[in-house]
């Protein structure tokens, strides 16, 4: 992020920190497409996905006042995000997956040069257990370090890089056995 | 190895946006949300006999109040034990009194059947 780019975050984010609800909205469209996503490949349920994240920015409009700066602002939404997915996927392991159908209506507007790839993948994740899941999402997704990770998921930093380690040779394993997938 | 998977993962993992009626389905929330929480806000903020109603004057109020009780309890309970001690008591000494009213009496009639010779005092 470039330092026009932080400053104008900041200035969004004290305006939304005053009261202004426009600000506000600026700071959900601004944040959206990561809680959302997150929430998506973790409850694999688009209806699902996107209560979860209202519910999140629900939840920032009520604690805004503990928010001290726009990095504080992306760490705690990602945390509240990934722990409530997590929680919702415990309370309710029935969370069906969604089709493949809908899953690559879900793509992004960028052009995939591997779709079924894509697909296979966000279909193993989908798989995973909800705690090593969110550790991936966190890592892959959204570009965390290990470090942030375990502060975010309150886990040791060996945990987290063995739910790494771990779920990254399941899935090499998995698509090796189903498509081929090579180096 | 490793790399070409987490290269493919980024790719898969891309974030997508829910759209902009997500937005604005948000801010509805809010705004439903906001009247709800003010009256939470107002009954938060809400007295009782004078003092604030923050939490920490309410868990004051509710320790003072369970307090208050079982010292109503406990003097209610002790009331009742010292009544009861004290018809025991009763019971006891109209028992006592009983016992030696007979016994005086049985002393008296045995003085009396005895009635020894040289008792002048009781011929005439």
């Amino acid at each position: 992020m470039s330092e026009t780019n932080a400053d104008a975050s900041e200035e969004v984010l004290s305006r939304a920190l005053a009261g202004e609800v426009a600000a506000f909205g600026l700071l959900v469209r601004q944040h959206q497409r990561a809680v959302f996503s997150l929430a998506l490949r973790m409850l694999s349920d688009r209806s699902q996905a996107e209560d979860l994240a209202q519910e999140v920015f629900l939840q920032l409009h009520k604690s805004l006042a503990s928010i001290s700066s726009t990095a504080h602002l992306g760490f705690w939404l990602r945390k509240v995000t990934a722990n409530r997915a997590i929680d919702r996927l415990r309370r309710e392991p029935k969370i069906e997956a969604v089709p493949l159908e809908e899953a690559d209506a879900m793509a992004s507007e960028t052009l995939d040069p591997d779709p079924l790839l894509s697909r296979q993948l966000r279909a193993l994740v989908g798989q995973l257990a909800p705690a090593p899941r969110a550790v991936l999402l966190l890592r892959y997704q959204e570009d965390m370090d290990p470090t942030q990770i375990a502060r975010a998921l309150s886990l040791s930093i060996n945990t987290v890089k063995s739910h790494l380690k771990r779920s990254l040779a399941q899935l090499r394993k998995q698509m090796e056995q189903s498509a081929g997938f090579s180096t | 190895m490793n790399d070409e998977l987490e290269k493919s993962l980024r790719f898969a993992l891309r974030p997508v946006d829910p759209g902009e009626k997500f937005t604005q389905s948000v801010l509805a929330r809010v705004a439903e949300e906001q009247p709800a929480a003010a009256a939470r806000q107002r009954d938060h903020g809400r007295s009782y006999f004078g003092l604030p109603a923050r939490p920490t004057f309410r868990w004051a109020s509710a320790t003072l109040g369970i307090v208050l009780t079982a010292g109503l309890f406990a003097a209610h309970q002790w009331r009742i034990h010292r009544t009861q001690q004290g018809l025991e008591a009763r019971r006891q000494l109209f028992q006592a009194l009983q016992v030696t009213g007979e016994n005086l009496d049985i002393a008296y009639r045995m003085v009396n059947n005895q009635e020894p010779a040289g008792n002048f005092s009781r011929t005439r």
